[in-house]
């Protein structure tokens, strides 16, 4: 919108090309961006958006390709030299220090040889009230909680006087008002003249605020546009460049079960009163044989530490900690094993971290998690037993993988979480719970995980989903539990839940 | 999400068929091919230049001179693929191993005083194991202080000297150290059925099998249902044990043992010989093969540079070189995280 009346673009990246061992992650790409406008980068994962970012704010050397910065050729040897003329980048891991305070990490990068901590301070204190944020600046970082973490990213990015500043995935961590606030700034920072990009999952997002979009899919240029020439279906479109996206979120329910159903059924699991510290309060629900109940509500709101006490993996406080029943039977576990011996798995929400082996192959995951259920309880290991696994549940799980000898860490996003499920489905689980099961998974691989989902609902395990996408928990439920702030505080049919409704219990 | 960019795009190179595959082991060599191919250059380059280098006799000498830091050695490799490090393997090996001999001079069975000196070892494997899981002390500082525990406790309340000696009429225990079966000297043959036992056990038995899985990721292992806790405990009472049977082995074939052997490098050492074999410090990585082999080729470097007559200042140059050198290959074939190793230096 704003060429017109600035015809010079700050950045112009021309035949970007960068290539990891051997392989495009991007090719060819061109790219521009003038003064005051946020342009978003849409692309599935994978796409490159984050490669070509990263180009930008010399965090990585492009293998071939120019950048023109105000029209003079420019390639940057580490971020401090494209922070020297004021491109900045907001991660979505925070890069600040944990352990200094708010006020140092608003200089870091940029420290005089001798520091007076007193000036650091009032210069922090200034600088973070010009941008109406509320954190103290004596404060260390490990203090501040996520949102306040990006406020203070943002002050430094403006510290730094970038004239363009980058935002990978800005709102992920967010609640809607915090979310709004931080649009709110983000079109300050485009009336001082400041250029944005923009990168999110949330398309939403992308339309409502950016002047143009940009498409990539494969590491490749697809599209730009303005913003107002797009609606959803283009951009998804283009991302995907086979099918549409609304098919992905189709509810079907469980299949062969309508939520009417649901009341026969047997209940597998009841959680009443449990409590956990700060994050799970006296939170009551139960989860029935056959059925998908998806648990709700804003990343914080205790969902991943009830998941967590119910197999094991934390404890909920010993005294007045509440009960757990498992068909029936109370049930209070130490630690994963006892959980998993009783049929209950848990699926993370954090594959990189806990969810695979990654000096295995794929095979040796799934035979491993195989060996320590009860159904593989012996002495020796067994060859023949572990090539007959593998490839089994590959196949059913359709994990897309050149062998099942090829190492987890080297699959996408989607085959990643395939192993990691199929790793829990070869416990024979009574009762699953899966954590974001679609977090971080190329929209290819959705549908497939969903579909998943539902066979083992209806070969009759008991599913607990936990996720914070709203479209997700509509496709997938059969029943909707709100959580806040430790508690469940509403409950939904099927048959009666919106989008809306969920939102509104989750935040009020 | 680059990681992940970087993953997709991985995939879709490896699903681009054979040529990948079939340069896969030229463009990945493992660390334990390096180290035998290490070896057999330097066999063959003290086979040509030394005469008697590669006779019968000298190669049991080497084989023997390197049987006790081989036999800690496979211990230790037990406990770093599960994540972990035993600092104090050298003091366990010495204190429980020098109370054996001073006990042999009491008129129990000898049977009897090796289960002591088992058991000793034992529980200092237990209590390692214990702080590491349970207290969650990084093993470096846990180990490092049970170690010097071990010592005082056992200079102070076990043992009444620097040295111990086992009585006069002990021949039975001296065979253990002395003795030679089938041509070799019992030391070497301790030591492969040592490391072939640890061998089966890490490979074939699932106990093994969930040791490598501790290694790799902990917190994944937890969740799979592993018990993790007294799995640790169990690597560390490996590692106390293989320092044990090293001590017995040491005791009984100079008959004696001079406790100050814990203020040598010989712990060092036997990192060394762990790291050189493949046996990667971040866990879940190498098998005792590799260990076996770099064992050998530190004692086929040793030997030669001692018939060559090169001062032992040398030699330990000589194995930093080689320290270094594999800790760098490991780092180039094992990238923690592919992106950051082939972005930050390029």
């Amino acid at each position: 919108m704003n060429e017109n009346t600035t015809p010079k673009p700050i950045i112009e990246i021309k035949g970007a090309t960068k290539i990891y061992g051997g392989v495009h992650a991007i090719e060819n790409v061109s790219f521009d961006l003038y003064p005051g406008e946020i342009h978003a980068l849409a692309g599935e994962n994978g796409a490159g958006k984050s490669t070509l970012c990263k180009s930008m704010a010399g965090t990585i050397k492009l293998t071939s390709g120019s950048i023109y910065i105000n029209g003079e050729e420019r390639s940057f040897a580490d971020p401090g030299e494209a922070l020297d003329v004021g491109i900045a980048m907001v991660y979505q891991e925070t890069s600040l220090v944990p352990s200094m305070s708010v006020a140092q990490n608003l200089r870091l990068g940029k420290e005089q040889f001798l520091t007076r901590m007193r000036g650091l301070y009032i210069e922090g204190q200034v600088m973070l009230q010009t941008l109406n944020f509320h954190v103290d600046p004596t404060l260390s970082v490990s203090m501040l909680g996520a949102a306040q973490r990006q406020m203070v990213e943002i002050a430094r990015a403006v510290y730094h006087d970038a004239k363009v500043i980058i935002f990978d995935e800005p709102t992920a961590t967010l609640t809607p008002e915090e979310k709004q606030h931080f649009f709110d700034l983000v079109r300050d920072l485009k009336a001082r003249g400041v250029a944005i990009i923009y990168v999110s999952h949330a398309l939403e997002e992308s339309l409502e605020i950016s002047d143009r979009i940009t498409v990539l899919r494969d590491g490749k240029h697809i599209v730009t546009d303005e913003t107002g020439n797009m609606s959803r279906d283009d951009l998804v479109r283009h991302m995907v460049g086979r099918s549409e996206e609304q098919t992905i979120y189709h509810h079907e329910g469980s299949s062969g079960t309508t939520s009417g159903v649901a009341k026969k059924k047997k209940k597998m699991l009841t959680v009443e009163n449990v409590t956990m510290g700060n994050m799970v309060k006296n939170m009551s629900f139960s989860a029935y044989e056959g059925e998908i109940a998806v648990l709700a509500g804003l990343v914080g709101s205790g969902r991943t530490e009830i998941a967590k006490i119910i197999v094991g993996a934390y404890k909920r406080n010993l005294f007045h900690g509440g009960r757990i029943f498992l068909d029936g039977k109370a049930v209070r576990y130490r630690v994963p094993k006892q959980a998993v011996d009783d049929g209950i798995v848990y699926i993370t929400e954090d594959r990189k971290v806990e969810g695979f082996l990654e000096t295995m192959s794929i095979n040796d995951n799934i035979y491993l998690s195989w060996l320590a259920s009860k159904l593989g309880s012996s002495f020796l290991v067994s060859k023949k037993q572990r090539n007959t696994l593998g490839p089994e549940m590959v196949k059913k799980m359709a994990v897309r993988a050149p062998s099942g000898e090829t190492r987890v860490n080297e699959l996408s996003g989607g085959n990643q979480q395939k192993v990691v499920v199929a790793k829990s489905v070869v416990q024979r689980p009574k009762l699953v719970i899966f954590d974001e099961p679609t977090r971080g998974v190329d929209v290819g691989s959705i549908p497939e995980i969903h579909q998943i989902i539902r066979d083992l609902a209806a070969e009759g395990v008991t599913v607990l989903v936990i996720s914070s996408y709203l479209p997700e928990v509509m496709a997938l439920a059969d029943r909707v539990l709100v959580a806040r702030q430790g508690r469940i505080v509403e409950e939904f049919n099927s048959t009666d839940v919106t989008e809306e409704k969920i939102m509104y219990a989750a935040v009020h | 999400m680059s990681r992940q960019d970087l993953a997709e795009t991985a995939e879709n190179a490896s699903l681009n068929q054979n040529s990948y595959a079939k340069k896969g082991w030229l463009k990945k060599p493992s660390q334990e091919l390096i180290v035998l191919a290490t070896a057999l250059v330097c066999f063959l380059f003290f086979a040509v230049t030394l005469t008697g280098f590669a006779s019968f006799g000298n190669l049991v000498t080497m084989l023997r001179s390197i049987a006790v830091l081989g036999i800690l050695s496979t211990g230790m490799a037990v406990v770093v693929i599960g994540r972990g490090l035993d600092l104090s393997q050298v003091s366990v090996m010495a204190i429980s191993s020098a109370w054996v001999l001073t006990l042999m001079s009491s008129d129990m069975s000898l049977v009897t005083i090796m289960f002591l000196g088992l058991g000793f070892a034992l529980v200092v494997g237990i209590l390692n194991g214990w702080i590491v899981a349970f207290i969650e002390i990084p093993p470096l500082f846990a180990t490092l202080a049970t170690g010097l525990v071990c010592f005082g406790v056992g200079r102070w309340v076990l043992l009444s000297g620097v040295h111990a000696y086992p009585p006069k009429e002990a021949a039975d225990f001296l065979f253990l150290g002395q003795g030679i079966v089938f041509g070799l000297p019992m030391p070497v043959l301790i030591f492969l059925v040592v490391a072939g036992v640890i061998h089966v056990f890490l490979r074939r038995t699932t106990i093994g099998r969930h040791i490598y899985g501790l290694g790799d990721n902990i917190l994944a292992a937890r969740l799979i249902g592993i018990s993790v806790r007294p799995l640790i405990i169990l690597t560390y009472m490996i590692s106390a044990a293989a320092a044990f049977i090293a001590g017995i082995t040491t005791a009984a074939t100079v008959a004696s043992m001079n406790t100050e052997i814990v203020n040598s490098t010989l712990i060092f050492d036997v990192l060394l010989v762990v790291v050189l074999g493949g046996v990667s410090l971040s866990g879940g990585r190498g098998g005792i093969v590799s260990v076996v082999v770099g064992a050998i080729l530190i004692g086929i470097l040793l030997n030669g540079m001692t018939i060559l007559n090169i001062n032992s200042d040398v030699q330990n140059i000589a194995k930093a070189v080689v320290l270094l050198a594999a800790i760098i290959v490991d780092r180039r074939l094992h990238p923690k995280d592919e992106e950051t190793d082939k972005q930050g230096d390029h």
